[in-house]
């Protein structure tokens, strides 16, 4: 057969399964009827025999390109992945997260002993010289604390609570989110970024002892502090996760490790995204706020508690074989 | 040197379909794909000036009257929100709900897809748009550009983690093959039932491709071409009576089409 004798006896079905891939790749499948969609998977497969045979018969033509380019867009909608469900949502957060996260404890744990090693640091370079301080806090922080005065009443009477809140959360979930991403920078990233918000967490401690602001500083912070910490800790433990399967890939190949620990290690950051719009609500609907200091405790360690069990005792365990 | 050279060629994906069939698709190369990225932060970057010179504005007047400080209250975490949503939302909806594309790489027919040939689901573009800080923004941004470069595959760190790859679409213009409308040639004293000619496919492509874009050719573009054609495709008539014709390049090749 030429190739203009097998375009003329085909080209109608081609066109038609180009308008087909046309309109249910601007409605979607579920606005489709079920004829429509059986039409649809005949003439895909009747176009694969086409681009079997035009492989074979008309090698480095146009035709061939186009016909590849039919073939492509026709198996992306036949073999598309299972739109957005709710049920789907929920086996994610229910029984996904926290299955990852205890697949990771090891990282996780590494996460906290460099963060708890940023703090150590911070306590013991003020209390080396006051000095270092003003290496990691802004002057308008440390002009306060000098004059014995928590910061956080000057800025929050000038923000209002709405706006505060979503400046905190925001730049939290872009921490965490950096601190996952910093696996791929075989955790380079993930420490420094851990290792720095421990160290600010060490300085403002001992700085606020030495002006006698810890009893106001504790209480500023028992509402969101163990909940935000925690879950930026969680987040650079999907940060080591990834960087472990680039540095020791196991009997995989380090692409391959990459893509299996990775999958695994994002739903761990995922979980940290409503931890943190959490804290940062309270820090700036609460915290600041003359709340009786029982109830901002028992808030921050409700949360901070609820978000462990969560992440180490909740959902399915895992099955033998990792649906994919 | 031959990883670098070979970045600007095309580069062709096999994929295995379930059908026993090999899929080749062209793989983006590094200077689309970088342009599909410009053109994606630039219309984040139109978005957020719009929003942060009203911000500014209502900003500004902090003395004013209760409606205006509350505005301009609503306008700085409208700001808060956009920033954040651009740099960590923008990719993962566009993508997530336009099947592999964004704006960008829409305007230049490219699209990301699994390595296995399959659509991507929102957990693919989540993996593949997270990393984008380590690969893609800043100057980090030349770490992505080198392993588009290296990968046989263009896969950046983020596309490797997340085992995506984007493709570069191919637009289908079946008018290429309509048929010759063939203007009545008994005139020209030309036998209509004359022995057919064989061309190879490529050939025959060709020919049909430039008849049925001749209509939109510059005149003299229209001619040189024709001639050619006719020059090339000559060889093939020997022995019949177009060998001969006093027919003009291109009514030549009309003909000749007429009789393949």
């Amino acid at each position: 057969m030429t190739l203009g004798v097998f375009v003329r006896k085909n080209r109608p079905r081609w066109q038609r399964l180009e308008t087909m891939l046309g309109t249910i790749e601007t409605r979607g499948p579920r606005r489709t009827d079920r004829s429509f969609l059986q039409e649809l998977s005949a003439l895909y497969r009747a176009t694969t025999a086409d681009l079997a045979f035009a492989q074979t018969h008309y090698r480095s033509t146009t035709l061939l390109l186009f016909l590849h380019q039919l073939v492509a867009r026709a198996h992306n909608q036949i073999y598309r992945p299972h739109r957005f469900s709710f049920s789907m949502a929920s086996r994610f957060f229910r029984n996904e997260i926290p299955r990852a996260a205890r697949a990771h404890l090891a990282a996780i744990t590494w996460s906290a002993i460099i963060f708890l090693l940023g703090t150590a640091l911070g306590l013991s370079a003020v209390q080396f010289d006051e000095r270092a301080a003003s290496i990691i806090l802004p002057t308008n922080v440390l002009d306060s604390i000098y004059s014995r005065h928590m910061w956080t009443g000057g800025i929050f009477s000038v923000v209002p609570a709405p706006v505060t809140s979503t400046f905190l959360f925001t730049s939290n979930i872009s921490v965490a989110l950096l601190a996952f991403a910093g696996g791929l920078s075989f955790g380079i990233v993930t420490s420094w970024i851990l290792f720095q918000n421990g160290f600010m967490l060490g300085v403002v401690f001992k700085l606020c002892a030495d002006y006698g602001l810890l009893g106001s500083l504790l209480e500023f912070i028992a509402g969101h502090g163990l909940l935000e910490i925690s879950a930026i800790i969680v987040s650079g433990g999907a940060g080591y996760a990834v960087a472990n399967a680039l540095l020791n890939p196991g009997s995989y190949s380090r692409s391959d490790a990459l893509a299996q620990q990775g999958r695994s290690a994002v739903r761990m950051a995922v979980a940290c995204v409503p931890a943190l719009v959490t804290a940062g609500c309270i820090e700036a609907f609460i915290s600041p706020t003359a709340f009786p200091v029982w109830f901002k405790v028992a808030l921050g360690l409700t949360l901070g508690g609820v978000f462990w069990l969560y992440l180490l005792f909740t959902g399915k365990s895992a099955p033998k074989v990792m649906p994919g | 040197m031959n990883a670098l050279s070979s970045a600007w060629e095309t580069r062709k994906t096999e994929l295995e379909l379930p059908e026993e069939i090999d899929l080749q698709l062209e793989v983006a190369n590094v200077g689309s794909r970088t342009l599909a990225i410009l053109i994606d932060l630039a219309l984040c970057g139109m978005v957020l000036f719009v929003v942060y010179s009203f911000t500014l504005l209502l900003a500004r007047d902090t003395a004013g009257d209760l409606l205006t400080r509350f505005s301009g209250h609503v306008m700085t975490t409208l700001l808060l929100l956009l920033v954040f949503g651009f740099q960590w939302g923008y990719f993962n909806l566009f993508e997530w709900l336009w099947n592999g594309q964004t704006p960008g790489k829409r305007l230049l027919h490219l699209r990301v897809i699994k390595a296995d040939g399959t659509p991507v689901s929102w957990i693919d573009v989540l993996l593949r748009n997270l990393s984008r800080p380590i690969d893609t923004f800043g100057p980090m941004g030349l770490i992505g550009l080198l392993m588009i470069f290296i990968n046989s595959k263009a896969q950046r760190l983020g596309d490797l983690m997340a085992r995506t790859l984007v493709i570069h679409e191919t637009e289908i213009d079946w008018s290429i093959f309509d048929e010759i409308k063939s203007p009545e040639t008994s005139g020209h004293g030309v036998v209509s039932h004359a022995p057919s000619i064989h061309l190879t496919s490529a050939q025959w492509e060709l020919l049909h491709r430039y008849l049925n874009r001749r209509d939109r050719l510059q005149p003299d573009v229209r001619q040189r071409l024709a001639r050619s054609l006719r020059e090339n495709l000559k060889p093939l008539v020997k022995g019949t009576d177009l060998e001969l014709t006093v027919l003009s390049p291109e009514d030549w090749l009309v003909e000749l089409a007429r009789r393949t």
